[in-house]
């Protein structure tokens, strides 16, 4: 009876399946970039626009690989990676005329 | 004779393609909410520099580190979740998200105790100690509580968002050929983790 209606949902969505191992695999490396950004920022001087670009390039790979791996943006359609990489084009570009206006005043 | 149709909203129309994409929509919106609150960051501290250094000494790395590794563990168990439940195992799907509930739970009482160190110090806005900082440990603490207690909000939403997701389960309304809500719990609870990737160097490790 509970059949009567449901159509069947075209199934257009081909679902990954990500293997525990990569989950864990991703997981670890994760953990060795945090422990990484502590040591840095802990134990070595460097001067504050290089520490401040060292930490923001580890927390980057660190977001790539969640985005990547975790919220599977490797295996969506390519129009998924498009629209992020417009998402953070306009955020750059917010951070740009941030920064004109603010060392030219 | 067998008709087979659907109305709108009668639930028999359900799209996985185009929830997935509004979710990632969404999630667009709420990075660049945190993102206009990282330039306010960028400028302050580009404008107050020494200060902030000197005001990011009053956080406990240890406790930041230790949240950053809780969130990152959480947000293995949430993908795990998503695997499991895929390959029918509803069971393991379950226990992974129970973990991940427990996770967000260690994260905000880790956070209380943070917050309430800061309170008896009084380094809240407002309070006396606060009040008689220098404009730029001002300005790092009013950042510091913003973003943070944003995030933390973040992380409540994001907890209930999964326990709903798990009563479904159990219930059977989401199941392995019917995944999204999962999917876009999972989506949502890792942009709390990206946020946090930010917020950890940037208020706990500089100096």
């Amino acid at each position: 009876m509970e059949n009567i209606n449901t159509h069947t949902p075209q199934v257009a969505v081909s679902q990954h399946i990500s293997s525990y191992k990569l989950l864990f695999t991703v997981f670890a490396g994760l953990i060795l970039l945090t422990i990484l950004t502590v040591l840095v920022s802990t134990t070595f001087t460097f001067s504050v626009s290089l520490a401040v670009a060292l930490a923001l390039m580890i927390a980057s790979t660190k977001a790539l690989l969640v985005a990547y791996y975790f919220m599977h943006l490797k295996y969506e359609p390519r129009f998924y990676k498009w629209m992020v990489i417009v998402v953070l084009a306009l955020f750059t570009f917010f951070v740009i005329m941030l920064t004109i206006d603010y060392f030219t005043r | 004779m067998e008709h087979s149709f659907s109305l709108p909203n009668s639930g028999h129309n359900f799209d996985a393609e185009a929830s997935k994409l509004g979710m990632w929509l969404f999630l667009f919106t709420e990075l660049l909410l945190f993102g206009g609150l990282f330039l306010v960051y960028m400028v302050y501290r580009s404008l107050n520099h020494e200060a902030f250094i000197e005001a990011s000494h009053h956080l406990n790395v240890w406790a930041g580190t230790t949240n950053t590794i809780v969130l990152l563990a959480s947000s293995l168990t949430v993908a795990m979740s998503i695997t499991a439940l895929q390959q029918g195992n509803k069971k393991r799907s379950l226990l992974l998200l129970t973990i991940t509930f427990i996770a967000a739970g260690v994260f905000l009482v880790i956070k209380y105790f943070e917050w309430s160190a800061k309170f008896e110090h009084g380094l809240f806005p407002g309070m006396e100690h606060y009040s008689q900082l220098p404009t730029g440990e001002r300005l790092y603490f009013y950042l510091y509580f913003f973003m943070t207690g944003l995030h933390g909000l973040h992380v409540i939403i994001g907890g209930i968002f999964l326990a709903v997701v798990m009563v479904k389960i159990k219930s059977g309304k989401v199941h392995k050929d019917r995944i999204s809500l999962l999917e876009n719990g999972g989506l949502y609870w890792h942009l709390v983790d990206l946020i946090w990737i930010y917020l950890f160097p940037l208020f706990y490790l500089i100096h």
